[in-house]
């Protein structure tokens, strides 16, 4: 099968936060479009490789951006030698083959490459190939999933409404502390003593959201944070580069921050 | 010699030292002697000449006998300026000076300070002479300047309060004395400060500090209300990062009451003694709570628990004892009153969140107390260790609080206001406005014609090279709004121009440049269209010609706000016409406001002037989330001139809502027929370089600044604030409104 590179064979680490896993696999037995909403860094993207491999699907992931066409979703004639030859894209293969076709950040597409989904999203399941005049009905295992982040969400950057209501949601946020702190232990390999102190600093930061900051720290910064000092990095250092200086340019805030992690340990 | 008759007169006075000292053996002695016959001849009075000659052989001594000479015409200086006491007074000061530099050149500078300062300030010389030895136990020379400065320019020109600054009857003058001799002063920190509260404890409230009237306790500890937290401006001898320290330790212990505190402890009939021990518990125990979150907390309480396990069982000893038993582990202390309270705190470890415990523990300990016979002065107890608050937030004390002065610093407009009626004393004492309850009703609902101090912001003192923070209070005033009919007027009357604006409208473009793909003609090729072409032509489809991409500003990003210099100079008439400088500034923004609005652009609309640093008067006609109407064309009719132009604050305040703008253009467009003045500011240059400062920090962050200078023969002044490029002079003044939406799209395009 083509899409034996995208088959995730081992268990991908995801702690589940509430009812999210049994929410998905309803969808996915219905084939429902999905939604992953959530700030940056909270576990959608793991949260998806899971799932691909509870399901047993392969996964295909594409992390969008501004200059996205059509073209690189589903594909495009390419020539060789004297003829052309036609090569799918991502999304098209997935619609074959029957994977999961993981749309990442979907709103830094273009609008207009955005809109070649929609076939794909109700009850039609079909990815009209206009320059191979082919219309490819999806696999009967097909489904699409995007992820969000509202947190950008901005006149410039905003989802289509008429795509927007094609999906279904989940809503991802930060795990609350102690399925944090396991999460930090299992990914980091560190102690529960100090997972418990980076998501006490966590915590910290998330509450200057809007008042300093656009994001507090993510899980995946303080997993970041929790691998350096298990190569013997001193957790203040740790955290300086896993936390600090990523996550603000802004001086105060940055001393605030350091005060924080001072405060915690 | 008869030139030696009066030196013997001299040194015969009881008070004088002996003739000539032997500092001013020869070749100095001449010149000295000549100098006494000098301040002699001038008849200034025995007393200076022999304040001169004792300042001489101190001097001398010091940093050198040719100062000491020098230092004659000084002294003689300063009683031309400021009279014989004053120059006195500079003499007697002179000694501790030259002692304190130990260095003729700075020695030299200093006596150079004092001839400046006699010019600028003849009535305030004699007072700060007198304080000199504990001005320059805190100040270097240059900290001097700066700080008699700042009180020159915080009277502005008010010789009373220059008088009550400089003899320290006015908070300001400690105030400035604390920022010039580099004390960690809060405002400086206040942003890194106010998110590390904020981060901690997610508590979100103002931080003020407190009025100049509070009672001493109060201004030299942090305390809390609901919505507000008190705090000194600094922690005297603490310095540099020991200094970030205390605020660090002082705004996490008030965040930890105001999270885990909850309901104020009704005071009930307990006595003060009781109060300050239950207090003390609660101190102790809300740390115990954040230090199970926070443990490193302790670091940062910790070391500012310095109180020793021996020495008399005052209260206040033994209250600093208790509390530090009560954090630090280590600490042992054999008094059986301070080992009681540490066991009944640790008894209840497991009840922590309860604030009652601290009410038990309390009252029993303060009934033990009373016991013991300890004395407690409530009226000059001060809490320790200084990081910690004054403990009034945490009592109600029913109907009547005693902390009225919290409502008073609720918004520093209050205390600026109460400063500037001599301390306000009847303010104080009016009891509907100590009522803490109603303060936000009566903030919130002001009188329309007052204005309500909005923000503070810094002024640049050239003279000095620095800004001073929270210099000038920025007040807002609702619009007076004019008659529609004035609009439709004005409108009507330059229908021309109207016309031409909206041909201009449809023409212009701005925006962030934009990658535009599959283009019939572009810079460069699209290799995707290209290779999609080949392949059309390959498969036997016709090719798609759109082959080249290009960038473009697709569509307006762009803010706009446009200030109009209100002051009264704008009353004149215009050359020729029968209309006003206002007038003029009013038809040619409202055209202006029309163009903008059917662009489509973000826009906003003020209006300034000034009546000293405490009053810059700034009116919102149009905000940028307010649609463009009716009201703001009222608002623009109804502009009336007045005061004075303190340019550089109202730019700040405009910067400030600028900034705000997601917008890739921001631009903040000021018409002013004048130079930056206001009566408190008797130096021209100084709110030109300050307003000069305004801009540039304004381009710091992204905005521009344009200025309209209209006829007023205050081009060079402009100029020198914007930058040359960014005026655009208007001679006569009937064409602005013609040539400023011509400008308005030369600007923008």
């Amino acid at each position: 099968m083509a899409l034996d590179a995208y088959r995730i064979t081992e268990e991908p680490y995801y702690s589940p936060a509430g009812n999210e896993v049994r929410l998905f696999e309803a969808a996915y037995a219905v084939r429902l479009p999905m939604m992953l909403k959530g700030p940056t860094g909270c576990g959608k993207t793991r949260f998806i490789e899971h799932m691909a491999w509870r399901l047993d699907r392969p996964l295909v992931t594409v992390s969008c951006h501004e200059d996205m066409t059509a073209s690189d979703l589903v594909g495009r004639f390419l020539l060789e030698g004297d003829t052309t030859v036609w090569h799918d894209g991502p999304l098209t293969t997935a619609v074959r083959e029957g994977a999961v076709c993981y749309l990442d950040e979907i709103v830094e597409a273009r609008q207009d490459t955005t809109v070649v989904i929609h076939s794909l999203t109700d009850d039609r399941r079909i990815l009209p190939l206009e320059k191979k005049k082919e219309l490819v009905k999806a696999h009967p295992d097909f489904q699409l999933v995007i992820s969000y982040n509202p947190g950008y969400q901005s006149v410039l950057k905003d989802l289509k409404e008429s795509t927007k209501q094609r999906f279904c949601a989940i809503d991802f946020a930060y795990p609350d502390s102690a399925a944090e702190a396991a999460i930090i232990v299992a990914e980091a390999g560190v102690e529960r003593k100090v997972a418990d102190q980076l998501v006490t600093i966590a915590a910290r930061s998330r509450n200057l959201k809007g008042h300093g900051l656009e994001e507090g720290a993510s899980t995946r910064m303080l997993i970041h944070a929790g691998k350096l000092t298990g190569h013997g990095v001193p957790f203040g250092e740790a955290c300086q580069i896993a936390l600090v200086t990523p996550i603000t340019d802004d001086p105060d805030i940055r001393d605030a921050l350091a005060s924080v992690i001072r405060a915690a340990v | 010699m008869a030139g030696r008759a009066p030196f013997l007169k001299v040194v015969g006075t009881p008070q004088a030292p002996p003739a000539a000292p032997a500092a001013f053996a020869p070749p100095f002695l001449a010149p000295y002697l000549r100098a006494v016959r000098k301040l002699d001849g001038a008849g200034y009075g025995a007393s200076l000449v022999a304040a001169y000659e004792r300042a001489a052989a101190e001097v001398a001594a010091a940093v050198g006998p040719e100062p000491a000479i020098e230092m004659a015409d000084t002294v003689s200086a300063v009683v031309v300026k400021a009279g014989r006491r004053s120059g006195e007074r500079v003499a007697d000061a002179a000694g501790d000076a030259a002692r304190r530099f130990a260095d003729p050149l700075r020695f030299r500078s200093w006596l150079g300070l004092m001839q400046r300062f006699a010019a600028m300030a003849p009535d305030s010389v004699a007072a700060v002479g007198e304080r000199m030895a504990t001005l320059l136990g805190t100040l270097d020379l240059s900290g001097l300047e700066a700080w008699l400065l700042a009180g020159v320019r915080e009277a502005g020109g008010d010789t009373e309060r220059r008088a009550a600054f400089f003899s320290f009857d006015r908070p300001e003058a400690a105030r400035w004395l604390a920022r010039e001799a580099g004390e960690v002063v809060f405002a400086d920190h206040e942003r890194r400060l106010k998110a590390y509260l904020c981060a901690l404890f997610d508590v979100h409230v103002p931080i003020r500090e407190p009025a100049p009237g509070a009672p001493e306790p109060q201004r030299r500890r942090p305390g809390f209300a609901e919505g507000l937290i008190r705090m000194p401006p600094t922690f005297p001898g603490y310095r540099g990062e020991a200094a970030q320290d205390v605020f660090r330790a002082a705004l996490a212990h008030v965040g930890a009451h105001i999270r885990f505190t909850g309901a104020r402890f009704p005071v009930g009939q307990l006595k003060p003694m009781q109060v300050a021990v239950v207090s003390l518990i609660e101190d102790a125990r809300v740390e115990a709570l954040a230090m199970r979150e926070l443990p490193g907390l302790k670091r940062l309480w910790l070391p500012f628990h310095i109180a020793h396990p021996s020495g008399p069982a005052t209260a206040p000893s033994l209250f600093a004892r208790l509390a530090r038993a009560l954090i630090d582990p280590d600490f042992e202390d054999r008094d059986g009153w301070v080992r009681k309270g540490r066991d009944l705190f640790h008894a209840a470890a497991e009840r922590m969140e309860d604030p009652a415990i601290s009410r038990r523990i309390g009252n029993v300990l303060g009934n033990d107390l009373g016991q013991m016979r300890v004395q407690f002065n409530a009226k000059t107890y001060v809490v320790e260790p200084p990081y910690r608050d004054d403990n009034l937030g945490l009592w109600d004390f029913g109907e009547a609080p005693p902390e009225d002065e919290e409502a008073e610093v609720i918004v520093e407009a209050v205390t600026i206001r109460q400063t500037r009626e001599d301390e306000g004393a009847a303010d104080r004492d009016r009891p509907e406005e100590a009522d803490e309850g109603h303060t936000s009703v009566r903030l919130a609902d002001p009188d329309p014609a007052a204005g309500v101090p909005v923000a503070r912001y810094p002024e640049y003192d050239y003279q000095v090279g620095r800004e001073r923070a929270d210099w000038v209070t920025v007040k807002e005033y609702a619009p007076r709004l004019g008659s529609a009919r004035t609009v439709t007027a004005i409108l009507e009357r330059h229908h021309a121009v109207r016309r031409r604006i909206e041909a201009l409208i449809k023409t212009a473009r701005v925006g962030r440049p934009e990658r535009l793909k599959r283009r019939i003609e572009g810079e460069a090729l699209d290799l995707d269209a290209v290779l999609d072409a080949a392949i059309d032509r390959r498969t036997g489809s016709t090719p798609d010609e759109r082959v080249y991409q290009t960038t473009a500003r697709r569509q307006r990003s762009l803010s706009v706000l446009v200030l109009v210099d209100t002051s009264q100079s704008t009353r004149d008439r215009v050359k020729g016409a029968t209309t006003s400088v206002l007038d003029m500034e009013r038809d040619a923004t409202l055209l202006l406001a029309e163009a903008m609005d059917g662009l489509g652009d973000a826009f906003a609309l003020a209006a300034f002037a000034s009546d000293t640093r405490e009053d810059v008067r700034y009116t919102r006609l149009k905000d940028f989330t307010e649609d463009y109407g009716g009201r703001a064309r009222e608002a623009l009719a109804g502009l009336a001139p007045g005061y004075s132009t303190r340019l550089g604050a109202a730019l700040r305040h405009a910067g400030r809502d600028l900034a705000a703008q997601a917008t890739h253009r921001r631009l903040v467009l000021v018409l002013s027929d004048g130079e930056p003045s206001d009566i408190d500011c008797p130096d021209p240059r100084y709110l030109v370089e300050d307003a000069r400062r305004a801009v540039q920090s304004l381009a710091a962050q992204g905005i521009d600044a344009f200025c309209i200078a209209l006829d007023s023969g205050a081009d060079a002044a402009h100029a020198k604030i914007f930058g040359a490029r960014n005026v655009l002079p208007i001679a006569r003044v009937e064409q602005l409104p013609q040539r400023l939406p011509i400008l308005y799209m030369r600007l923008t395009s």
